[in-house]
């Protein structure tokens, strides 16, 4: 039973899996942001709470994918090279010694554009195919 | 500070952060996370005590495994009252002073970010003496399972009460950071003998860092002023009553300045973890010997596991010291007592963390001290058979949540 079981969900899991690791990543903004486009070092900088001054003098606001999902995971590997693990380290560096918050977490990739789409220094990442009219991509990374 | 008022400073904050919330304002939010470490570790060596820190008055020996010296746990409140304003609370349980793992606070502090580039923070703060030194308790932070005790060993100060201001901007293609702190120290330490309180103690200092890339380059400079003395058993009474005053007066740490200077690179590159630092303690009282201190340690992640290895240094600068009151016993006691904070020693590292979770790692590791017998001052005690040299096998589970 528990085999079955298992089979079924791995069914399920892996095409959204398999979507993901082969989704083109972009990161968006509002359109009222003032950027038109940003650099890695810059999505870095913003990413890892090191700096979040916008060149549009706006502080950013970074949206996180829902927490250990693989858009995250895919998302911090290819900004910085870093699994979730190394990620969740260097936070728990940072805010257990009371220096800086992380990215704010949302429950999904649609709660993440809607945020983005209601806040003008908001950014968050997506698959490409999910980008709609309400926000723009700054940034893409290589595919 | 007592679990009472512990508990009474968290039902406050989370009352209010309750009322912040109903009250629908957007921008307030509160937030509980915890860490903690359950630790295991046996030290081969039956004369000499390991420990962690100079904080801890006790540690493992003789081949005893043992969880009183690496087990942590730790519970954070932040609570979010505008974008500028938060308030953060902190209490950790420990192996203290007085063998106890009592809870206590470690931060408690209002911080202010008016601008992206400023922060103040007004309260009890983490004492950043050294590089990652305010993080050293949050074991799933870190690589290996304890920093290494040759470089943090000495800093038995784990906050401080008072203020510090950081500025940042970007220089170049990094970001450049200054900081400022200033306050008073509330914490105790292994003396010798017995427990020293250093409560009171002024501390400042300050650092820069800059972050480019995958680097991190960062100097430090802190400065304490003892405010209390430390215990001497009847040893400088004697030595007054017999003329030997100099010898006496050298026994002096109250209102005597120590001053810890610090470089640290870190340089991480996906899998690839490499970090590198050097201290030198400058100690104006003659009870404590100057010393210097340097680590490196690097680890390479494969899928969950990260096997790491590690080489590190802690040698005090040795003194002779003669009394010189003509009591052959007395002179030897004063020898003795001023000598016991020599440290003269390496360690070689191995070990391997395992990322169980994404919350979540455990780790194994071996560590070789080879030093000196005159190396005391790392050791909670040590005996006449102390030969510098144990085997410390340790494992840790990590957590945070």
């Amino acid at each position: 039973m528990a085999r079955r079981i298992f089979v079924l969900l791995c069914l399920i899991l892996l095409p959204s899996l398999a979507t993901t690791a082969r989704a083109e990543l972009v990161v968006v903004a509002h359109p009222d942001s003032g950027i038109k486009e940003m650099t890695q070092d810059e999505l870095i900088n913003i990413y890892l709470g090191r700096f979040r001054r916008l060149a549009s003098g706006m502080v950013a606001e970074p949206i996180d994918a829902p927490i250990d999902s693989p858009l995250r995971a895919l998302f911090y590997q290819q900004l910085v090279g870093r699994s979730l693990s190394q990620v969740n380290a260097y936070w728990a560096r940072l805010v257990f010694s009371g220096k800086t918050r992380p990215p704010e977490s949302t429950v999904s990739p649609d709660e993440a554009m809607r945020l983005v789409a209601k806040r003008p220094a908001a950014l968050t990442y997506l698959p490409r195919e999910q980008v709609d009219g309400r926000v723009r991509i700054v940034f893409s990374f290589p595919h | 500070m007592r679990v009472g008022n512990l508990i009474s400073i968290f039902l406050l904050l989370l009352s209010t952060a309750a009322f912040a919330n109903e009250d629908g304002k957007e921008n307030s939010t509160f937030s509980l996370r915890g860490f903690g470490t359950l630790g295991l570790a046996r030290s081969s060596s039956d004369n000499a005590e390991f420990i962690r820190d100079l904080s801890q008055t006790a540690g493992i020996k003789g081949g005893k495994w043992s969880g009183r010296i690496d087990t942590i746990f730790g519970l954070q409140a932040n609570w979010q009252v505008t974008p500028a304003l938060e308030f953060v609370g902190q209490a950790v349980s420990r192996l203290h002073y007085d063998k106890s793992h009592n809870p206590e606070l470690m931060l408690a502090f209002a911080k202010w970010e008016p601008i992206e580039e400023a922060t103040l923070r007004f309260g009890r703060i983490g004492a950043d003496f050294m590089m990652r030194a305010d993080s050293r308790l949050v074991g799933y932070s870190f690589l290996p399972v304890r920093p290494s005790v040759d470089f943090f060993g000495p800093l038995f100060f784990s906050h401080l009460d008072g203020v510090d201001v950081v500025l940042g901007t970007p220089v170049g293609a990094g970001i450049l950071r200054g900081k400022v702190f200033l306050g008073k120290t509330h914490e105790k330490a292994a003396g010798t003998p017995g427990v020293w309180d250093t409560s009171g103690s002024p501390i400042r200092g300050w650092m820069l860092d800059y972050t480019v890339g995958n680097w991190q380059l960062r100097a430090n400079l802190a400065q304490i002023r003892y405010a209390n003395e430390i215990k001497k058993f009847d040893i400088d009474t004697q030595l007054r009553t017999a003329g030997a005053i100099a010898a006496a007066d050298s026994m002096i740490a109250k209102d005597k300045t120590a001053r810890f200077l610090s470089f640290g690179v870190v340089f991480e590159d996906g899998p690839l973890q490499v970090q590198g630092m050097v201290n030198r303690i400058r100690q104006e009282s003659k009870v404590f010997e100057d010393s210097h201190a340097a680590y490196v340690l690097a680890g390479y992640r494969i899928a969950s596991w990260t096997p790491y290895a590690g080489i590190s240094y802690w040698k005090s600068k040795a003194e002779t010291y003669v009394a010189g009151s003509g009591n052959a016993d007395l002179d030897a006691a004063y020898s003795i007592y001023m000598s016991g904070s020599r440290a003269d020693q390496q360690t070689y590292t191995l070990g391997a963390r395992w990322d169980v979770w994404t919350n979540a790692a455990f780790k194994l590791q071996y560590d070789a001290i080879r030093g000196k017998p005159t190396s005391k001052f790392p050791f909670a005690t040590s005996n006449a058979q102390w030969n510098g040299r144990t085997d410390v096998l340790s494992m840790t589970m990590d957590f945070v949540f």
